[in-house]
């Protein structure tokens, strides 16, 4: 399984912080957007960035291994 | 004493964060600071609160990254950085850095690209609480 999470505003477009998607052999980080993209499209609309195991992805061919964390966030307003 | 970056959701004391710094080198002439409060406005609305949200592992992780590398880049001597998350009164504190070097214009500029780089590359989420609703503060791409 692939964990996915979301947060702040992704989090409430979404409807969801969390969600698991299954993990198939040569999966790509594109895969699992694309999948989520299609059913949950208000959240993608404000994601800027994309994370996988707590560091920034900017490449959205990664291959993902299985029990990888991805998250997909949008422009941050701390501070 | 506390770690020098935290995430956390009680408030903070900015004596105890300067008195830890210090205590670090009798070598510091100068230590700048920098704390973000919560307005009491935004857009003509009076906002009441504020709820921060995080990404904390990924947060945490890139605050201790910001900090080691404000040391290299401006030779301070010691920097710390704390920041709230969930539900901030407005007028309370949100995030408290502190830069000391051997001179002020290093520690000055340290602070100052700090605060920069955090609002760019932490992962937080602000939402204001109004009367009139609660919004996230996030920009569209």
């Amino acid at each position: 399984m692939i964990k996915v999470l979301f947060f702040g505003p992704v989090a409430e477009r979404a409807g969801t912080s969390e969600m698991q998607v299954p993990f198939r052999a040569g999966m790509r980080l594109q895969e699992v957007r694309a999948q989520l993209q299609e059913s949950h499209p208000a959240a993608f609309e404000i994601v800027c960035f994309t994370a996988v195991n707590g560091e920034h992805a900017l490449d959205m061919s990664l291959p993902l291994a299985d029990h990888s964390e991805v998250v997909f966030m949008s422009k941050f307003s701390g501070g | 004493m506390k770690e020098a970056v935290r995430i956390q959701h009680e408030d903070f004391s900015q004596d105890e964060e300067v008195a830890a710094l210090r205590a670090g080198s009798k070598r510091m002439g100068g230590i700048a600071t920098f704390t973000g409060c919560a307005r009491d406005f935004s857009e003509g609305r009076e906002v009441t609160q504020i709820s921060f949200d995080a990404y904390g592992s990924m947060a945490l992780a890139e605050m201790k990254k910001l900090r080691v590398e404000a040391i290299a880049k401006f030779e301070l001597l010691d920097a710390r950085i704390v920041h709230r998350v969930g539900v901030v009164g407005a007028g309370e504190q949100i995030v408290f850095i502190a830069a000391g070097a051997a001179h002020r214009a290093p520690a000055l500029q340290a602070c100052h690209w700090l605060i920069d780089e955090l609002k760019q590359r932490v992962p937080i989420w602000k939402k204001e609480i109004t009367a009139q609703g609660d919004a996230w503060v996030t920009p569209h791409p």
